[in-house]
């Protein structure tokens, strides 16, 4: 019981001299507490002041210089101290035995996964500096806003509407809003997770004339992993990214052959002088070739269809807009080329026979940003050949105000309270993403 | 709690030679205990005591102890012009609205680890006001970092700066917000973020709206005119930014009120009628000899 022993010495040691009992005190307590920089296990004992303050960093101890022919006489074999002597210096324990709530890390050059080349990682907290101009890059996709002609003519098809579509959106708006709560008004992450919910319940509702929907499931907290080499450097996604929509059968491609081989003239925008790998983790101990897509190999929907995204999923992780998207972007891909490299193996191909499709919705209640990838090749080193592609449709909003009190600016009722400013066109395109591949 | 039970646990194990002694610690055990009474002949090997005085450690700055560095604003503690004796050092400084620090790295000229020692470019982020000084505050990005750095005068989210540590032969048309030695600038450029020696970092001229002039070269150092006249000679190497530091308008501004005084962390100063002395008063002297920061072998030393 070391710690107990030294707590004991500490509080019984000599009368005369503060600065050194001090010191001993430090110096007892850091040994004490297994080694030095070990900040969990170091204690300090103070009667007389605030124990919430910071505590002071460790003081480097004394340097002590060995002479070889004149060995230091210490009060070790007299155990107890002895002014004048000097304190006994003993091999440090290492325990033999492994204890599961005493384990220290090794340090990274000694961990088994350890690589001298760096890999830089792209994780669901990941906030990139230059947006969706940077996701862009590192997936060498083009981009081409608007969703794709054949999408928006699914949304207006007449035979793909729910009866009453409108009224029933806006009782979903209302509930998410107003009436989920016993308060004032529904927190920001609580109604923007209802409201999501709710219309994916509407769009369910057409599962009796599209059968292929019941061939889809939701799924929530599943890790992805994927790799790839872009450049010399080594990327990965890796995280817990939102609600997926799984199915059974996969999406079918958006764009044509003609319009993949014309990618080729694209050139991915580059932003010197900034790095396209600045805001990404850089490891140096991870597993190379890691591609997972968060289920088993039996799994019986391995399909990615949807990803949806909350803004607010994560109270950690405040993202801008652009940021937002560039997440959604990058994790579209991560689902796109984990998918690839099941079906077409890890080396990187320059074209797909069958283009891997996703698509992504990402919300923060009231705006919606839709987003379909299309992944046409893994061969992502170069900066030449054919690119991927990515539709995407931002900031569409769903209605402009949905206040429980009227604003009033002098008199003047300027938004009345309620729902106000509901806009039909974006759960159509809503409804289109989610009945791609059932019609 | 541990602190009692190792204080009991002590007692018990202590000799019972100096009952006396003994008794009186225990009663003042658990309240602060001063070093001052020291017993006679108390060796210390034979009569042992506890002393449980506060140091007064929550006057030291540990929030400023971080190696690495960050972007991210830290969170600061006032100290209120005390000292780490507790006592005031500087009067009239107090109060005010909490203040996060965010690290400006003032040595503009670090390479990023792993790169090649030449000069580079930075992209500037945002210019933002920061409260711990009068001027306003940049974030740039070049390459895998970000840093934030004093802006300067006409410094916009966009721009693309420069840093180089080369001397050429001929002097470089400088933009401004770039960074170079002051051997590559021509004679009577502004500058600011001075810096006295090469690679320890800026020290002068980073307060708004100031600005320094290079007035000459002379043979391996440069003579720098500072915003208070005052001229100081350093080596070429040293490096500066070009311009004028932002907010160049801070001189201008109206305080307007007491409480604004109050909210910048200013203390009234003392009402006592004080007799000013030699100090007080415009004084018309002569500038002061130039201030050389380089060691230079005197002339008539050959």
């Amino acid at each position: 019981m070391f710690p107990e022993t030294a707590r004991c010495f500490k509080t019984a040691a000599p009368f005369l001299s503060p600065a050194v009992l001090l010191n001993d005190l430090r110096r007892l307590s850091a040994h004490g507490g297994a080694g030095a920089g070990c900040p969990q296990a170091r204690r300090h004992f103070s009667v007389s002041r605030c124990l919430t303050a910071k505590v002071p960093p460790p003081r480097t101890p004394r340097e002590r210089v060995h002479i070889p022919g004149l060995e230091r006489v210490t009060y070790g074999e007299r155990m107890h101290y002895v002014p004048g002597l000097t304190k006994p210096v003993y091999p440090p324990w290492e325990k033999d035995y492994k204890d599961p709530r005493h384990y220290k890390s090794p340090p990274a050059h000694e961990m088994r996964l350890y690589k001298e080349k760096p890999c830089y990682v792209y994780n669901q907290r990941t906030s990139a500096l230059e947006g969706v101009r940077q996701a862009l890059w590192l997936t060498k996709t083009k981009l081409i806003s608007g969703l794709p002609p054949q999408l928006l003519s699914l949304a207006e098809n007449p035979a793909n509407q729910i009866p009453d579509q409108d009224e029933r959106v806006q009782n979903a708006i209302k509930h998410a809003r107003f009436w989920d709560t016993t308060q004032l008004r529904p927190g920001k992450v609580k109604y923007s997770n209802t409201l999501l919910l709710n219309l994916l319940h509407l769009c369910a509702a057409l599962q009796p004339s599209h059968p292929a929907i019941g061939r889809r499931i939701l799924a929530e907290k599943y890790s992805l992993a994927a790799t790839w080499k872009r450049g010399k450097d080594l990327f990965q996604i890796r995280g817990q990214n939102g609600l997926l929509h799984n199915s059974m059968d996969p999406l079918p491609e958006v764009s044509g052959k003609q319009d993949v081989s014309d990618t080729v003239d694209h050139i991915v925008e580059t932003f010197y002088p900034v790095s396209p790998t600045i805001d990404l983790q850089k490891v140096h101990v991870y597993k190379e070739d890691v591609n997972c897509l968060g289920f088993r190999d039996d799994y019986p929907y391995p399909h990615a269809h949807t990803l949806y995204f909350l803004e607010d999923a994560d109270a950690n992780c405040k993202l801008r807009p652009e940021q937002f998207r560039a997440k959604m972007v990058m994790f579209a891909f991560g689902n796109a080329l984990a998918r690839a490299h099941k079906l077409y193996g890890t080396q990187p191909q320059h074209v797909l026979d069958r283009p891997v499709t996703v698509q992504a919705v990402g919300s923060n209640g009231r705006i919606f940003q839709f987003l379909v990838f299309q992944l046409n090749t893994t061969d992502l080193s170069g900066d030449d050949g054919i690119k991927n592609q990515v539709w995407l449709d931002e900031n569409v909003e769903l209605y402009d105000f949905a206040k429980v009190r009227p604003l009033i600016k002098k008199k003047q009722v300027k938004v009345p309270a309620g729902l106000a400013g509901y806009k039909p066109e974006t759960f159509t395109k809503f409804l289109a993403l989610y009945l791609h591949g059932a019609v | 709690m541990m602190a009692v039970s190792c204080l009991t646990r002590a007692l018990r194990s202590l000799t019972v030679s100096q009952p006396a002694v003994l008794s009186s610690q225990a009663v003042t055990a658990l309240t602060k205990l001063e070093l001052g009474t020291r017993l006679p002949g108390a060796i210390s090997g034979q009569c042992r005591g506890f002393l449980t005085t506060a140091s007064l450690d929550q006057n030291r700055t540990f929030w400023k102890q971080r190696e690495k560095y960050t972007i991210k604003p830290i969170g600061m503690k006032k100290t209120g012009g005390r000292d780490h004796s507790g006592r005031i050092r500087t009067h009239g400084i107090g109060g005010g609205h909490k203040q996060r620090y965010r690290c400006i790295d003032f040595q503009r000229l670090r390479y990023e680890e792993d790169k090649e020692t030449q000069p580079f470019d930075e992209k500037v982020v945002e210019v933002r006001y920061d409260p711990c000084r009068s001027a306003d505050i940049a974030l740039v990005a070049g390459g895998n970092r970000k840093r934030w750095i004093i802006a300067t005068e006409n410094m916009q989210a966009g721009d693309i700066i420069k840093t180089s540590g080369v001397i050429g032969r001929m002097a470089v048309s400088a933009n401004e917000g770039d960074a170079y030695p002051l051997g590559a600038l021509p004679v009577g450029t502004l500058v600011n973020n001075l810096e006295i020696q090469p690679g320890k970092g800026s020290e002068y001229i980073r307060a708004a709206g100031t600005s320094g002039v290079l007035l000459r070269k002379v043979n391996g150092t440069a003579i720098v005119q500072l915003p208070s006249k005052q001229q100081v000679q350093v080596l070429e190497t040293c490096m500066v930014t070009v311009g004028r530091v932002s907010n160049i308008d801070h001189n201008k501004r109206i305080i307007g009120k007491a409480g604004r005084n109050r909210w910048l962390g200013i203390r009234p100063s003392s009402g006592l009628w004080q007799r000013k002395g030699g100090w007080a008063g415009r004084k018309i002297k002569p500038l002061p000899p130039m201030k050389t920061y380089v060691n230079l072998p005197s002339i008539s030393a050959k």
